[in-house]
């Protein structure tokens, strides 16, 4: 189960259509070139992990998956096979910022049926569908409480909720666990991994965690400076389920090394130009 | 528990200051020109209760069909701005000048309009409460996190969906604000429209207790207002306690 699952990256047949297809992308703000000539894809089912230095263009790149910006005349930009417009993506993509943006005046289950109310989906199905949800995100018997009395782990795992209650085929996750403590990062993490496997969305995740980027991804980008671009696509063959121990294994750390060094000339050259 | 505690110290505080200002008045021979006993105002009122219970519907009346025309006018209002601020930007200014005169002339000239009729108060008392519902409504929606806004959108939300699951919710706070303000100035225009004329209402008693140099009644004009006042008051803060339970975080 364990190999199959690592493998259902690689073993991709090339055929298969990716769900996801940028190339030639480009994006400008005023003076500011945010994003240039960005190439990437994602297969259906893959975990890709984002990292790059900081003002690389990474939340550019997720406003224009998420449908929110458009990116400049010239791209293309592909959603499962065929060429769209990125407002075409709008309510097709699962998006969850970084900051939870829970509603205070919704508690635990109408926060998390949010998106589906959107849609326009029965109130009440929506949130028997949520309440039987609710243990798999640790949540069970906080289905009335308001965000105000969370914890910022719980109140991250509503978010991750809504997301997922949001049934796309590609989940965007931008720096869902920036916010908590080491502890509780590590195990929404592993926690995160479990619901992956169980539920098989395709998922986009930025951060800026070199670690938690190869402990979860099947595959880490790493972006250059601005302008954001791909730089490096490596591969993660690391088994799956992974396990914490994975984290100081030898392969772990060669892997670590070759992103790092990437991340590093990037932030070098930006420090260069900023100098 | 705690609220009735807190219920019962504020009546004990109001029995207090009762007793204080009927020893007071006592003791210190106060002539009944300056301040009657409270014993005697409360007297007069008995002696004639009908008098100030139609007073008081009447300008009760008054004042909630101004409070709710102000209301909803400046939550419509604001809603408009948002989303046309050419608009803004040209019926502002006039706003503000129609604010800056005095509450007196505007209540000359919709008396010659509307009458003396229980509309024309309430037209005072709505032209008192519009503006700040519709500036503290603006400032709610436009607080909203911009954030939030991208993260409906990428859910499919159209801007109506937005307005009603997002921006109007998360204005509340405001608004209250801006109701609790209008709470007190519907009364205030409600009572300033009676004295240009009409036959019942808490402004008028004003009037004929002052015409008749009657110190009593007087006094007994405002308790009732006082009354009508507070209640309203605490009523609007109690709806913004009940609905806003989230307070302004975020």
């Amino acid at each position: 189960m364990s190999s199959a699952l690592a493998e259902t990256a690689a073993a991709m047949p090339a055929s298969a259509p990716p769900l996801l297809e940028m190339s030639g992308i480009g994006k400008r703000f005023g003076a500011v070139q945010a994003v240039q000539n960005l190439a990437l894809s994602v297969q259906p089912g893959e975990f890709v992990t984002l990292v790059g230095p900081s003002g690389c263009g990474k939340s550019t790149l997720f406003n224009m998956v998420a449908g929110l910006d458009e990116p400049d005349p010239g791209g293309i930009l592909r959603f499962k096979g065929r060429g769209c417009h990125a407002r075409e993506l709008l309510g097709r993509v699962s998006f969850m910022p970084q900051r939870d943006l829970l509603l205070p005046w919704r508690n635990v289950i109408d926060n998390a049926i949010l998106a589906q109310e959107i849609e326009g989906a029965n109130r009440r199905e929506a949130r028997a569908r949520a309440l039987a949800m609710l243990p798999e995100f640790g949540l069970a018997g906080f289905e009335k409480q308001y965000p105000h009395q969370l914890s910022g782990g719980m109140r991250q795992r509503v978010a991750l909720m809504r997301t997922f209650l949001f049934e796309r085929e590609l989940l965007l996750l931008d720096e869902p666990f920036g916010a908590l403590d080491a502890l509780t990062r590590s195990m929404m993490q592993r926690w995160l991994l479990e619901l992956w496997q169980h539920h098989r969305r395709t998922i986009l995740f930025i951060t800026h965690d070199v670690d938690e980027a190869i402990f979860l991804g099947d595959r880490v980008l790493v972006m250059t400076a601005r302008p954001g671009s791909v730089k490096l696509s490596l591969p993660v063959n690391l088994p799956r389920p992974r396990d914490p121990a994975l984290l100081t294994s030898p392969e772990f750390t060669a892997l670590k090394r070759e992103v790092l060094d990437a991340i590093e000339e990037e932030a070098m050259k930006s420090f260069m130009a900023s100098a | 528990m705690m609220q009735l505690r807190a219920l019962l110290r504020g009546v004990v505080g109001l029995l207090l200051a009762a007793l204080l200002w009927e020893g007071a008045v006592l003791a210190l021979h106060i002539r009944p020109e300056y301040l009657p006993r409270l014993s005697t105002i409360l007297a007069a009122m008995a002696a004639t209760p009908g008098a100030y219970w139609d007073g008081f519907l009447r300008t009760l009346a008054e004042t909630l069909l101004g409070f709710a025309a102000g209301g909803f006018v400046g939550v419509l209002n604001g809603v408009i701005f948002l989303r046309l601020p050419a608009l803004r930007d040209m019926l502002f200014p006039i706003f503000i000048v129609s604010q800056t005169i005095p509450v007196i002339a505007f209540g000359a000239l919709v008396v010659l309009w509307f009458g003396n009729t229980l509309l024309a108060k309430a037209v005072i008392a709505f032209y008192l409460t519009f503006f700040p519902v519709t500036v503290n409504t603006l400032l709610g929606l436009n607080a909203v996190d911009p954030r939030q806004v991208a993260l409906l959108r990428s859910f499919g939300a159209g801007p109506g969906t937005i307005l009603r699951r997002l921006q109007l919710p998360a204005a509340l706070p405001q608004i209250f604000v801006a109701l609790r303000l209008a709470a007190s100035l519907s009364l205030v225009g409600a009572i300033v429209g009676e004295w240009f004329g009409d036959t019942i209402g808490l402004g008028v008693l004003l009037l004929q207790a002052m015409y008749n140099e009657n110190v009593v009644s007087l006094w007994a004009a405002i308790l009732c207002a006082a009354v009508l006042g507070t209640g309203f008051y605490a009523v609007v803060a109690y709806a913004e306690r009940r609905i806003v339970f989230w307070g302004a975080e975020q």
